[in-house]
């Protein structure tokens, strides 16, 4: 029968984690991931859940065991949080390049020296360039339903990608919402167990796929399957849907926009205010909608040109820096790279919110709607980003 | 094809090891991996690296898989725990390091798989210094050594990592060498029959490091085990036996066969006879004895 429980973020990724049969856990502890690990922990001790857990000393090891066990045939589960994430960067390069289907939860935190230990999504952007795919959740359901879906995608023989489920900590990883737990025949007739067809260590059978033709062969290999990506994340979202009901429009959501002049795009727990802003907006007569960004590796390039035409301005909410960039944060910049080429393209506004895990308010919210509207009626961005939580807003409602 | 060819490949065609290879000539890299192999029965993998990254790895005719040289003793524990999970309980999993992967930059990961007593045979191959990036210092150079870091020599004596790994309580820790193939084989044998975190340490012969004439490899690493720089002995359930209780050479016969030494001052060398001395009274004190619980 399906469960339903208040949950909160990190109890529903270890309940993702136990649903998909995950086989091997190497992990660290870091707040705010450490509950996770802890509830896997547990199910692990109480026999609900048959894993191999390895206690490591770090996160470096945490993923080096992780790429062993995922090329010796078990699927496998990790996490880790922003110091942890950089102090694993070294091994966060291999799974990409080595073709290997693990699913980690970033769960996102500020980066030392000023950030707290509250969320911004620098942590995981950092890791662009690596291959990873990455999937960003709204709340506890989200987070649950993408670490299922995470290894259907990545276990597809045409991806072989690993894949980083993301998600806020705190307003996602410690706040409790509504969670549907599905069944486990359900999840196991989604997702079959898992086998890499590349790979064997086994004596006798061993094979280990050849490294063909260097650098550039293997990084162009890994683009193409973050390519190929792009459909599956689709299909498998409609997939999703098909069997437990639930979908979340692959890998961007579209949130009230019909008739919107302007839209402001989020990631991750703040896209729940954005929605709450965004409809008390369009009663007033506002034109904004609302773009949530689901998957931002692989970038969906296409799927902005596409409706790129429809806005005249894309306000992107960045809950990173990129300090000394081009202009604005990492989502802005990729944004802007994606629409470049076409004629009639939207303005793009950039704001800095929510940085070090400062809470995104409504008011900050309505504050940046406003600011693409009048964007739009100059018809030009005057600075390339919008420091918003510098400015004195007055009341935080 | 000559005899000679002939021989050759008749030779390797019967181990387990290919003939041929990248590293240098007179290098103990493939000696100790093609002595190690001996022991092995077909049931065995390798993860890792050693010596001079993959030089001799992949001469080696089982399944090997490694990722990187700062990977120590990890990915071999992630390898491990997916047997267990999928029922494969009878493949023998080695697991191998420089010097550099396992006395510094793996220390941690080797420690903690120590501690967490996961059933592989980790092999620390000790050539005693970061022989692949071009002879720099690591922490098991010996004292008064050059390295292109160390160009007057090596300030630090070089770390006790077997018995910083016996105190671990692991269940077995043997020091080899590739001039005593009979003792490097037969602890080979003992530690395969050994469950959990089993350590086998190789100092191997390095004449592009070392500064010596590739042809006197053997004879040259005999002399540190002859000298007592590099004693020979087994720690079972945290035991120590010893396994060479000859005489101890002169430390001098052993620094004068390599270049590496060349900077050392007789005052330094005055030190380190007294301080081998020291160690072998020590060692032969505690032969037999428990030396941690
Ligand atoms: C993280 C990282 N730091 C530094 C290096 C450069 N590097 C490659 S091999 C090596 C030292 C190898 O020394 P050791 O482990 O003793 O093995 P050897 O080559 O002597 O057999 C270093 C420092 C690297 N590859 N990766
Ligand atoms: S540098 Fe030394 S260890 Fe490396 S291959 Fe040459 S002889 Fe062997």
């Amino acid at each position: 029968m399906v469960q339903v429980r208040m949950m909160e973020g990190n109890e529903a990724a270890a309940y993702g984690a136990m649903l998909s049969r995950a086989q091997v856990v190497p992990a660290y502890p870091i707040t705010p991931q450490t509950e996770l690990i802890s509830f896997i922990a547990q199910f692990i001790a109480e026999g609900r859940m048959k894993a191999e857990y390895i206690k490591v000393e770090g996160e470096h090891t945490a993923m080096a065991a992780a790429i062993g066990a995922s090329a010796a045939g078990a699927r496998v589960f990790t996490a880790s949080s922003s110091q942890g994430i950089v102090f694993m960067e070294e091994p966060l390069w291999m799974p990409p390049g080595m073709r290997l289907p693990i699913n980690m939860c970033i769960v996102n935190r500020s980066i030392a020296p000023t950030g707290g230990l509250r969320p911004d999504h620098n942590d995981s952007l950092l890791q662009r360039d690596t291959g990873w795919i990455q999937l960003y959740c709204e709340n506890s359901q989200e987070v649950m339903d993408t670490i299922i879906m995470g290894y259907k995608i990545a276990e597809n023989k045409n991806i072989y990608l690993p894949v980083a489920t993301c998600y806020d900590g705190y307003f996602v990883s410690a706040t409790a919402s509504k969670v549907e737990v599905p069944e486990q025949k359900d999840v196991d007739a989604f997702l079959p167990p898992y086998k890499h067809d590349w790979y064997s260590l086994i004596p006798g059978e061993s094979k280990e796929r050849p490294s063909r033709g260097g650098s550039a062969r293997n990084r162009y290999e890994v683009q193409q399957a973050n390519e190929r990506a792009k459909k599956i994340i689709e299909e498998v979202d409609k997939e999703y849907a098909k069997t437990f009901g639930r979908t979340y429009d692959g890998m961007i959501e579209e949130y009230n926009c019909d008739s919107s002049d302007v839209v402001l795009m989020t990631m991750g727990s703040m896209t729940g205010t954005a929605r709450d802003v965004v409809d008390d907006l369009k009663k007033n007569g506002k034109s904004v909608g609302l773009l949530k960004l689901r998957c931002f590796r692989p970038f969906p390039t296409e799927e902005f040109q596409q409706l790129a035409h429809k806005y005249h301005v894309i306000g992107v909410v960045d809950r990173n820096t990129s300090t000394g960039s081009a202009g604005g944060g990492i989502v802005s910049m990729e944004l802007a790279r994606a629409l470049y080429h076409l004629d009639d393209k939207p303005l793009i506004a950039n704001f800095h919110v929510g940085l070090g895990g400062t809470d995104v308010t409504p008011r900050q919210i309505e504050y940046m709607a406003d600011k693409t509207l009048e964007i739009m009626k100059l018809g030009r961005v005057s600075e390339p980003v919008d420091w918003v939580e510098l400015k004195d807003l007055g009341p935080v409602m | 094809m000559s005899e000679l060819d002939r021989r050759f490949d008749d030779y390797y065609a019967k181990r387990k090891f290919y003939g041929g290879n990248s590293c240098c000539p007179g290098c103990g890299g493939p000696l100790f991996w093609r002595m190690a192999m001996e022991a092995f029965g077909p049931r065995t993998i390798v993860y890792g690296i050693g010596p001079c990254a993959g030089c001799t790895m992949r001469s080696i005719k089982l399944p090997s898989f490694n990722i990187h040289f700062s990977f120590v003793a990890d990915g071999a524990s992630g390898i491990l725990a997916a047997f267990r999970a999928q029922g494969i309980n009878d493949i023998t999993v080695i697991s191998s390091a420089g010097d550099g992967g396992t006395a510094d930059i793996g220390l941690g990961k080797i420690s903690a798989a120590a501690e967490r007593n996961e059933n592989m045979i980790q092999v620390c191959i000790d050539n005693e210094a970061y022989m692949n990036t071009g002879i720099q210092k690591s922490g098991l150079t010996p004292y008064g050594s050059w390295t292109t870091t160390t160009p007057l020599g090596k300030e630090a004596p070089k770390k006790d990592i077997p018995l910083i790994l016996a105190a671990h309580h692991i269940p077995y820790v043997a020091t080899v060498s590739v001039a005593y193939p009979q003792d490097l084989k037969k602890k080979f044998e003992v530690a395969k029959e050994i469950k959990g975190f089993r350590y086998i340490h190789v100092v191997i012969p390095c004449p592009t490091g070392w500064r010596f004439d590739p042809a006197k490899s053997i004879e040259v690493t005999k002399l540190g085990v002859d000298t007592w720089l590099w004693p020979l002995y087994e720690i079972k359930d945290s035991v120590l036996h010893l396994n060479m209780k000859k005489e101890a050479k002169p430390v001098k016969e052993y620094l004068e066969t390599q270049q590496r030494f060349r900077v050392m001052k007789p005052d330094q060398i005055e030190w380190l006879q007294k301080e081998t001395d020291r160690r072998r009274e020590e060692l032969l004190t505690l032969d037999g004895k428990k030396l941690f619980y």
